[in-house]
């Protein structure tokens, strides 16, 4: 190059520092010096222009000892300090203007600053609340020994992008963000593991985990920010570090807060720091930790963690519901459901009122007890307390001796064919149920709370059910199944239709459904008796022969149904974590389950 | 083993005090197993109270008497006063609130009003 251009190069320069000075003292007050400082500012390039600490250290590390990085979010600058002057100024003659870090491979200006802006809060010790990191959480042996267990180099599928991951006990599907609770893999836990929990146990923490995830990361893998699914695991995580330490984010709102996890550590994850805060690793070859006055470096190898869940049954209800994916399933089947007065409406005018008026033919078509509603009132011991909510005309009542037995109807009219039978019946809405909490060995509900018609109302009805059992006791539901077709077979209420019965097809709607309006906004299908139903919130019409009627003429009247779907029952009583299912079945155009109280609510 | 709990403003509910207008004794099989078993389920000295609230005491101690299960006598008169009498007509009422369900035909109603629960 000869001399103009020299000039030229450094008349640029000149001028790129001279602006660039300008921003840096307008946007950090950092002020710019001519003089050789410690202190070295890159004018334009920074977090926001895609420069990495990591980078930053890579190239000024080789001119001698650096104390601090500073890389501000948001920013086009950054700040490095060296231990002394001379360094930075070799650093200074040798990339000013020369080292082609900048975006689009552009070269770096440097200027010597007075200071560098002080640390950012975020490199303070604080960890985010409930994160708790045990160092030496296993020794070396107990590291190679759990390292054996998942050799990575055999293994050819569940290749991640940027990781290599294997899943025991449940598999973590990454396209729902969840795990198929009704899936369990083949291979557990490695029970070599069990010395973890042991080992937790000593710490104060009681927890046993039915689900790993191994990632295996290479250097210069990572993983995206990211809460674990509420609904999927309860609290806590816990994660294992093996083969290398690693620098974890955690970010909260504007917060973040690198958490170094080192090797053959345990990082547990409870409460806020489970529930609210995203944690990631960054993909890189080395992290860069500022401590008090120097700057560590950790160069990553690769590294295996182990993280162990527990699946939880049913929902989350922290208290953190912004990031809770069970609050905004919740909110959403509330807005997309019959509110709740519009509800009590509805069932009032086709549920209650309906059965009053035909609780005496009704009484006379529902005299056989089912089998398998049977089978559950023998399985009662003698002296045992039975609820029957929702009783009709109380066949059950006296279905079994040395069981007292007490049944409750919303219709007065079934109550009073039931008290006429001689059984101890009372009027109650099964939503608010007079009894007493843990006084009940058993309970049933046959075909009731599908007449309830939103979820919230169905599940309230199961957690009274639940309420009044005993511990121990047991209690079972049936509910109408939206399907009437299992295994090519048709039910019973299928067959009924003549032409059902005749033909090997089923009867299908041929003309499109009625619908009606109910009640406010609301507006229902006519379900075609005897066919498939078409809808799972529907009125069932119900036709009164004129002899049945006070007026003798014939009449239709319209019950109020919410056919359930398939697993639909299950997930309502699995939301309630002191019942356990017992068993869930279809029976004859119905979904049943028994459930027992395990432990009071 | 009623209770007015589910009520807004109800912590306990129980026991149901009982005014009976009407009263009918009829006859059911007395079967003393079921009877001892049933008896360790029962509230004995809520029992006694509602007997004798009903005026139908059949001499039943304040206190439940030891091995019950072999006193036939003593299973019997408790057999009448569990089974054998019902109150046809006349109000359940609720200890704290005051508030009071109709029994009608032997029913009880216990349905709230949707501004009580």
């Amino acid at each position: 190059m000869d001399n103009c251009g020299k000039a030229t190069l450094s008349r640029k320069c000149d001028r790129k520092q001279k602006r660039c000075q300008h921003i840096i003292e307008k946007e950090t007050g950092i002020k710019c010096t001519l003089m050789a400082s410690k202190c070295i500012a890159i004018c334009n390039a920074g977090l926001v222009n895609g420069l990495s600490e990591e980078t930053v250290y890579e190239n000024f590390i080789q001119y001698g000892s650096i104390d601090n990085i500073t890389m501000l979010p948001g920013k086009s600058c950054c700040f490095v300090r060296y231990k002394d002057i001379e360094a930075a100024t070799r650093a200074f003659d040798n990339i000013n203007g020369k080292l082609n870090i900048a975006q689009n491979s552009k070269p770096i200006y440097l200027t010597y600053v007075e200071n560098i802006p002080s640390p950012d809060p975020i490199y303070q010790n604080t960890l985010p609340t409930g994160l708790i990191i045990i160092e030496d959480f296993v020794t070396d042996t107990e590291e190679n020994m759990l390292l054996e267990l998942c050799n990575f180099n055999e293994l050819e599928n569940g290749s991640m992008k940027h990781r290599q991951v294997r899943h025991f006990g449940y598999e973590f599907r990454y396209d729902i963000n969840n795990v198929d609770k009704d899936k369990p893999l083949k291979e557990d836990i490695p029970h070599q593991c069990d010395i973890l929990w042991e080992k937790l146990k000593l710490e104060g923490i009681d927890f046993v985990p039915d689900q790993l995830t191994v990632n295996c990361y290479k250097p210069g893998q990572g993983i995206p920010p990211h809460i674990d699914t509420h609904s999927a695991f309860e609290d806590p995580i816990i994660s294992l570090s093996l083969g290398s330490s690693v620098v974890m984010n955690f970010k909260n709102e504007d917060v973040n807060i690198p958490v170094i996890l080192p090797k053959r550590s345990l990082a547990i994850m409870s409460s806020e720091s489970r529930y609210a805060w995203l944690h990631g690793i960054t993909p890189r070859k080395l992290d860069i930790i500022p401590t008090q006055n120097d700057l560590s470096v950790i160069h990553r190898t690769t590294r295996v963690s182990y993280t162990f869940r527990k699946v939880r049954k049913g929902e989350c209800d922290c208290q953190y519901t912004q990031y809770c994916d069970s609050h905004a399933k919740k909110l959403k089947s509330k807005s997309n459901s019959i509110k709740n007065d519009v509800a009590m409406q509805l069932e009032t005018a086709h549920v209650y009122d309906v059965y009053d008026v035909i609780a005496l033919h009704f009484s006379d078509t529902r005299c056989k007890p089912w089998p398998n509603v049977m089978k559950f009132l023998y399985s009662l011991q003698p002296g045992s307390i039975l609820v029957d909510v929702g009783c009709g005309n109380g066949k059950y009542l006296r279905c079994i001796e040395n069981v007292f037995s007490v049944g409750c109807d919303r219709s007065f009219g079934l109550a009073e064919v039931a008290g006429q039978r001689g059984f101890e019946v009372f009027s109650c809405n099964c939503l608010n149920i007079p009894i007493r909490d843990n006084s009940a060995d058993g309970c049933i509900s046959i075909a009731v709370i599908h007449h309830l018609a939103n979820e919230e109302r169905r599940l309230q009805a199961i957690k009274e059910m639940a309420r009044i059992l005993k511990v121990g006791g047991k209690c079972l539901i049936y509910v109408w199944a939206r399907d009437q077709i299992r295994n090519q077979e048709k039910t019973f209420y299928l067959k009924q239709d003549r032409k059902n019965r005749k033909e090997s097809s089923t009867a299908v709607q041929e003309q499109s459904p009625e619908n009606v309006t109910v009640t406010g906004d609301v507006t229902l299908p006519v379900h075609v008796n005897r066919t498939q139903f078409q809808d799972q919130d529907l009125l069932v019409p119900w036709k009164l022969r004129a002899e049945n009627t006070p007026d003798n003429k014939e009449n239709t009247f319209l019950r109020f149904y919410h056919v359930f779907e398939e697993g639909e029952l299950e997930a309502l009583c699995s939301q309630l974590d002191y019942i356990k299912i017992v068993k869930h079945y279809y029976d004859q155009g119905n979904w049943c389950c028994i459930f027992e109280k395990i432990k009071k609510d | 083993m009623l209770t007015s709990k589910c009520m807004k403003g109800v912590n306990i509910g129980y026991p149901l005090k009982i005014k009976a207008v009407d009263l009918k004794e009829s006859e059911v099989d007395f079967n003393p197993d079921f009877i001892s078993r049933i008896i360790p389920k029962l509230d004995w000295t809520v029992l006694i109270s509602a007997a004798n609230s009903i005026g139908k005491n059949e001499n039943l101690p304040e206190n439940l008497l030891p091995e019950y299960e072999k006193n036939t006598e003593f299973l019997k008169r408790v057999h009448h006063v569990l089974l054998e009498i019902d109150v046809v007509n006349g109000e359940l009422i609720c200890p704290e609130s005051g508030r009071k369900f109709p029994i009608n035909n032997g029913i009880p109603n216990m349905i709230l009003n949707e501004d009580e629960v």
